[in-house]
Order: structure tokens, then C-alpha cells, then sequence
């Protein structure tokens, strides 16, 4: 009897949390718009997960006070994929069917965005990625955009600074996952293409933060400039700090998550003189993305890892907004709205799509690590 | 030369934390699975009064050591003394919910940014052709200090007579007048304290994150594993050995024709060791003639 009991109120449980009537897609509904966000919220990654995830909330707090999307209000459904295609895949899949979101903001990670984009372009819904940077996402659906620049088009800025400074042996240390490894296989082509020389290239096992042994071997190797090739800046922080500390001046170059305003304060010197190659900053003073910034700061405090990344979900969601603005929530509606939709004029730059769903117009940046603060040496146009 | 010393570093680490994980499985048999959680909240304390409150490097690294303390008496309280009589796997599953509280209050309080204790960049000096830190140097003769002294205090003091007694035979102790209780009260606030040491050790020669609490038990396990239960020389020494494997794997050419085995399976080899070794002599490295598993 006691079991019978416990089953009939499991199976009330259960029907309170599913069987809820599924909003109809009426266009009078008041329901509010649900976004759902996908991305690392822990982990190693987490520092950029929070940026976003809290970048996306000002959007959402803005069109909400002024009002929502045709008098509908928005509600962000978060979810923490911990920067791993699974947990991605769960997570997509619990925000369309369960929560029945009507866009899907993430993922973060790379392989958050290659996972949870089948997923998305079978339920017909629109997933747009904010940071996600690997050359594979531009084939991964019709359905999937982002506001990050391909990572193909770094092999190429990256190799013409090499070119530019004469580098022609390079040695890289890459993090086992789809983001580094989208870079490792950009810059191998890349090097190769203009003449160089991998003279180093290792993989390791994601969140690995002892390289000395690395280190010692490389220390033998004759190379020009060594290429940090991380997932997260605690990992790509330990790679330089170990690197300095066995003596070696060789110049280094990282890639979008070294650039991190944290690293120059937790590694002091060991950063000096480091190069990143990322999209631009954006501080408080910015014309454009200044008042954004202040907003940030007041509210969530300084950015984990980059303001930036948190203004490139603000205007990865404002985007989507302006597209339901004007189409509605319909899926392969907003998709085709979006293809064309060009010119969005941002804090970030301006934001078109081309036909795969990539964004142009977003620069990359060269930056230095001076006296623990990243100061940004050259603005290098894309396309 | 240098990997000798990159793994006296990486060991040294893992030995802090493996040594008070084998008294504890050793003399209670229960699994502490937050123990990776413990370590790095030695650490961040650290971190918080050294950097945050600006008090000296020192007190700091007590504060810490003191609130792994605190830390391992509250676990041992709530978390494994009520459970662990009943069935001594019981705290397998209580100290798994811990070690997820604990990731979840490492993230709201300290964020996922990385912290390191002493920032900027060490003071190389080079010994024997090799280039180490003062403060490696320094971490690894406060290890082998710390260590040394639990040494003592097992081998020379009445306590340590007892902690053994009580890891060959904990019926016979009591029927002694051993009071085993408190010995594993005061086992398991050690092992919290050396665990918050390791952590500070990470603080200092790396940088803390949120995430590095799991393979850091994981490591230790292995450690204890291949020392033979109850043995904490024998832990010890495998976490050294551990290291020294790990180290040499990526290190020094392996494979034919001068290349080396991919850095991906660093830590993969060095297990792999493990159970190749363990098929051999099950009971461990150094095993303990009164086993009872």
C-alpha cells in the first residue's frame, strides 16, 4: 500500500512537471519568450560561462523593461554544459522538449556548440553561439550562427604575424578539446602554407597543469615563438609561468582564452611581454560599449575573463530579439531572417551573417600583456 | 636531471596528500571522496587571507592549514562518524554529496577566475644543470619536513604505537584499552591538514581552480592503491613513483626510433603501471602481512 502511495504521488510529480497544456504558438499569447542558454557554468571554462551567461541576463533585464517583445516579457532558462559536447546534448535537448524554449543562446565552448547544433537544427530552432570559435561550426546546421569569428580566419591573421615578424619554427602545446584542437589543425595548415615548420606540437589531456616535463624537452628544441593553445586561462597560465621558469625568453603567443584580465594579476611577470591574439577589448571608456561595461561592473563586478565576451552575448541576444521583433518565434522564420540580416549595428561591431551562418564584421586584435594589463598593439581587420 | 626534479615537485605534492589519505583508509577503511574538494579549500583560504586580507605568507599558510582542520573535524562529525561503523562504504556516498557542496561553495564564493598565493614569477637557481624555484625548493623540503615528522610521531610517540596498533588490528587494540575513536577523530583531522597543505602547495607553485578537486583524489587513490593498504611509507613512495613515471613518460623518448609517447596519455601510462603492477602483487607495493580488506 505504502508503495502504491509513493508511485501515485511520483506519477503526480511527474505530470505536474510535463504535462503542463504546451503553449500553443498562438500570436496573441502573453506567455513570456523563452531563451534558452547553454553554457559552461562550471568548470574550467566557467570564467567565460559566467561572462556570458551574465551578458545575455542584461539583454534580457533591458528588453524587459522596455516593455518585451510585443508585450510578451523574456525568461532565460540557463544550463551548464560544462564546456563537454554530453552534458551539451542533455542540455539542448532538456531546453526544447521539457522546457520548449523558442531559441537556443549557446553554447560556449566549441564543443558545447558542435553537440547541442543536431540537436537544435532536428527541433527547427534557431541555436546562436556567442564565443564559440571552431572552424567546424560554420558546416554544423542551418540553424546554428554565432558572433564569434571562425578560428579559420585566425590560422590566417596568425600567420601572417609570424610572417611578419619572420617566425618560421613553431612550437605549440594544445589542450585536447574541439576548440584547440579546431586551432592546432588552422595553424599546422597555416605554418605549413607559408613555409614553417611545426618543430613541436603536443596534445594533452584537458585541465593538464604540470608542463615542466614539456617544458624540459622544449627547452632542447631550437623554435621562434611558442603558441599557448588552451582551453581555459588557468591551464594557459600554468603553461607560461612553467615555460618562464625554466629560462626561456622565446617569445609567446596565445589565443583568444589567454586573454584574460585575471591572468596578469595572478601570474605577474611570468605574463609580461605575452601576446594574445583574440577579439578586441572593451573598457569603460569605449564610446560604443562603455556604458555596457559600466553596466556590467556594477552589477556583476569585473568580468571573470573579458568584458568582451559578455558584450558578444549581450548583442548575440539582442540580435535574436530584434529578429523576433520583427518575424515572431517561428523557428526556420527567424532563421531566414537572420540570413538576412545585415548590418546589425553593435557595441561590438557590426554584425551580418553570411550564408553559413558566420558573422562578419567582428576584428580580431593583437594584444601585449604590459605591467599585468593587456593593452591592445594593432587592430587587424577581418575579410 | 630536470625531470628528476619536475617530478620530485608533482610527487611531493601528491605525497602530502596521499600520506594523510592512507592513515585515514588505513585505521578507518573508509573512502573520502572530498578529498580533492578539502585540498583546494586549503588552498583558497590561503589565497583569501594572503592576498585578499594582506596577511603575512606565513599566518596565512596556518589560517589554512587551520581551516583544513576545522574543515576535516566538521567532515568527520556529519559526514563519516555517524556512518562509518554501520558499514564502512557508507561514507563512499556521504563524502561524494560533500565533495559536490564543496565544488559548488569553491565556485559562488571564490569564482572560477584562477588564483595564484605568491603572484609573479619565482627566483630560478639552477642545481645540478637543472633550473628550480627557491620556492619549490622550499615546498618540497616542507614537505619531506612535514612528512619526517609524521614519521616521528608514528615510529617514536605512544600516539603513533597506538595509530599502528590500531591499523593491524582494531579489535585487539581496543580490547587493549586503545580508544580507537578518538585516534580516528584525530586521523582524519591530520589527513584534513595535510590535504589543505597540498592545496597551498598548488596555490603557490601553480594556480588554483574549481575543478581540479576530482583527479586530485583520484591521484591520491591510485597512490594508496598501489602502496598497499594502511601503509603510508608505502603511499608515499608510490606517489613519488607515480610522479616520476608521469614525468618520464612525456620526458624522454619511449617509443622506437627516438619519438616520444603523446602527452595525452601522461596520466593513462602512469596508471596503466599501476594495474600491470597490482596483477602482479595484489596487495600492493609494500603490503601489510595482516591484511583485512
Amino acid at each position: 500500500m505504502n508503495k502504491l502511495a509513493t508511485i501515485a504521488l511520483f506519477a503526480i510529480i511527474l505530470s505536474s512537471c510535463t504535462g503542463e497544456p504546451a503553449g500553443e504558438e498562438g500570436a496573441d499569447s502573453t506567455e513570456p519568450i523563452k531563451i534558452g542558454f547553454i553554457g559552461p557554468l562550471t568548470g574550467d571554462a566557467a570564467a567565460f560561462g559566467s561572462d556570458a551567461i551574465n551578458g545575455a541576463k542584461i539583454a534580457v533585464e533591458e528588453i524587459n523593461a522596455e516593455g518585451g517583445i510585443n508585450g510578451r516579457q523574456i525568461s532565460i532558462i540557463a544550463e551548464d554544459a560544462r564546456c563537454t559536447g554530453g552534458d551539451a546534448v542533455s542540455a539542448a535537448q532538456k531546453l526544447i522538449n521539457i522546457d520548449k524554449v523558442d531559441v537556443i543562446a549557446g553554447g560556449q565552448c566549441s564543443g558545447e556548440t558542435l553537440a547541442a547544433a543536431p540537436v537544435a537544427e532536428a527541433a527547427q530552432i534557431v541555436i546562436m553561439s556567442a564565443v564559440s570559435s571552431s572552424p567546424d561550426i560554420t558546416n554544423a546546421g542551418d540553424f546554428v550562427f554565432r558572433v564569434y569569428p571562425s578560428d579559420a580566419l585566425k590560422g590566417a591573421a596568425l600567420a601572417n604575424y609570424f610572417d611578419s615578424k619572420g617566425y618560421t619554427k613553431i612550437a605549440m602545446i594544445s589542450e585536447n578539446t574541439d576548440f584547440c584542437i579546431g586551432v592546432q589543425n588552422v595553424i599546422s595548415e597555416s605554418t605549413a602554407k607559408s613555409g614553417g615548420e611545426m618543430v613541436f606540437n603536443e596534445l594533452v589531456e584537458p585541465g593538464t597543469k604540470d608542463y615542466r616535463s614539456l617544458m624540459t624537452r622544449l627547452k632542447d628544441i631550437d623554435f621562434d615563438v611558442f603558441l599557448v593553445n588552451s582551453q581555459s586561462d588557468s591551464t594557459g597560465g600554468a603553461m607560461v609561468q612553467q615555460m618562464r621558469e625554466l629560462g626561456m625568453e622565446n617569445e609567446i603567443v596565445g589565443t583568444d582564452t589567454l586573454d584574460s584580465i585575471t591572468l596578469g594579476q595572478v601570474m605577474g611577470e611570468a605574463m609580461e611581454g605575452v601576446k594574445v591574439l583574440s577579439v578586441p577589448s572593451l573598457s569603460a571608456s569605449d564610446p560604443k560599449g562603455g556604458p555596457f561595461v559600466q553596466k556590467f561592473t556594477e552589477k556583476y563586478g569585473n568580468a571573470q575573463q573579458s568584458t568582451f565576451f559578455a558584450a558578444l552575448s549581450y548583442e548575440s541576444i539582442r540580435v535574436l530579439i530584434d529578429v523576433m521583433n520583427k518575424v515572431g518565434t517561428d523557428g526556420p522564420a527567424m532563421r531566414d531572417a537572420l540570413y538576412g540580416h545585415t548590418g546589425y549595428d553593435s557595441i561590438v561591431g557590426t554584425i551580418t551573417f553570411d550564408e553559413f551562418g558566420d558573422v562578419e564584421g567582428i576584428p580580431y586584435a593583437l594584444k601585449e600583456f604590459q605591467d599585468g594589463e593587456l593593452v591592445e598593439v594593432e587592430r587587424i581587420p577581418l575579410n | 636531471m630536470q625531470l628528476i626534479f619536475n617530478a620530485l615537485i608533482a610527487g611531493s605534492l601528491a605525497a602530502l596528500i596521499a600520506g594523510g589519505l592512507s592513515l585515514v583508509y588505513g585505521t578507518l577503511g573508509v573512502f573520502n571522496m572530498a578529498l580533492g574538494q578539502m585540498v583546494l579549500f586549503g588552498g583558497y583560504i590561503t589565497w583569501f587571507l594572503h592576498i585578499q586580507m594582506e596577511i603575512p605568507l606565513l599566518m596565512s599558510i596556518c589560517g589554512g592549514a587551520l581551516f583544513g582542520a576545522l574543515l576535516a573535524w566538521f567532515t568527520f562529525e556529519v559526514f563519516v562518524n555517524p556512518f562509518y561503523k554501520r558499514h564502512r562504504f557508507l561514507p563512499l556516498v556521504t563524502t561524494i554529496a560533500l565533495s559536490m557542496i564543496l565544488d559548488g561553495l569553491i565556485l559562488i564564493i571564490f569564482k572560477s577566475s584562477p588564483k595564484g598565493i605568491l603572484q609573479g614569477l619565482k627566483n630560478s637557481v639552477e642545481i645540478f644543470g637543472a633550473i628550480i624555484s627557491t620556492e619549490q625548493i622550499a615546498l618540497i623540503a616542507f614537505t619531506i619536513l612535514i612528512l619526517c615528522s609524521f614519521a616521528y610521531v608514528l615510529h617514536s610517540t605512544s600516539i603513533g604505537r597506538k595509530i599502528r596498533a590500531v591499523v593491524q588490528h582494531p579489535q585487539a587494540a581496543m580490547s587493549l584499552g586503545i580508544r580507537s575513536p578518538q585516534l580516528h577523530r584525530l586521523i582524519f583531522i591530520s589527513s584534513g591538514v595535510l590535504a589543505s597543505f597540498g592545496g597551498i602547495f598548488i596555490g603557490i607553485d601553480q594556480n588554483l581552480s574549481p575543478v581540479l578537486g576530482f583527479p586530485i583524489t583520484i591521484k591520491a587513490y591510485a597512490a594508496i592503491i598501489a602502496g598497499g593498504r594502511g601503509h603510508f611509507w608505502g603511499a608515499i613512495i608510490c606517489a613519488y613513483l607515480i610522479a616520476l613515471i608521469e614525468q618520464l613518460v612525456v620526458g624522454i623518448p619511449l617509443l622506437p626510433g627516438g619519438n616520444y609517447i603523446p602527452a595525452g596519455y601522461q596520466h593513462s601510462v602512469a596508471l596503466f603501471f599501476i594495474i600491470v603492477f597490482l596483477i602482479f602483487k595484489p596487495t600492493g607495493l609494500f603490503c601489510s602481512r595482516l591484511r583485512t580488506a
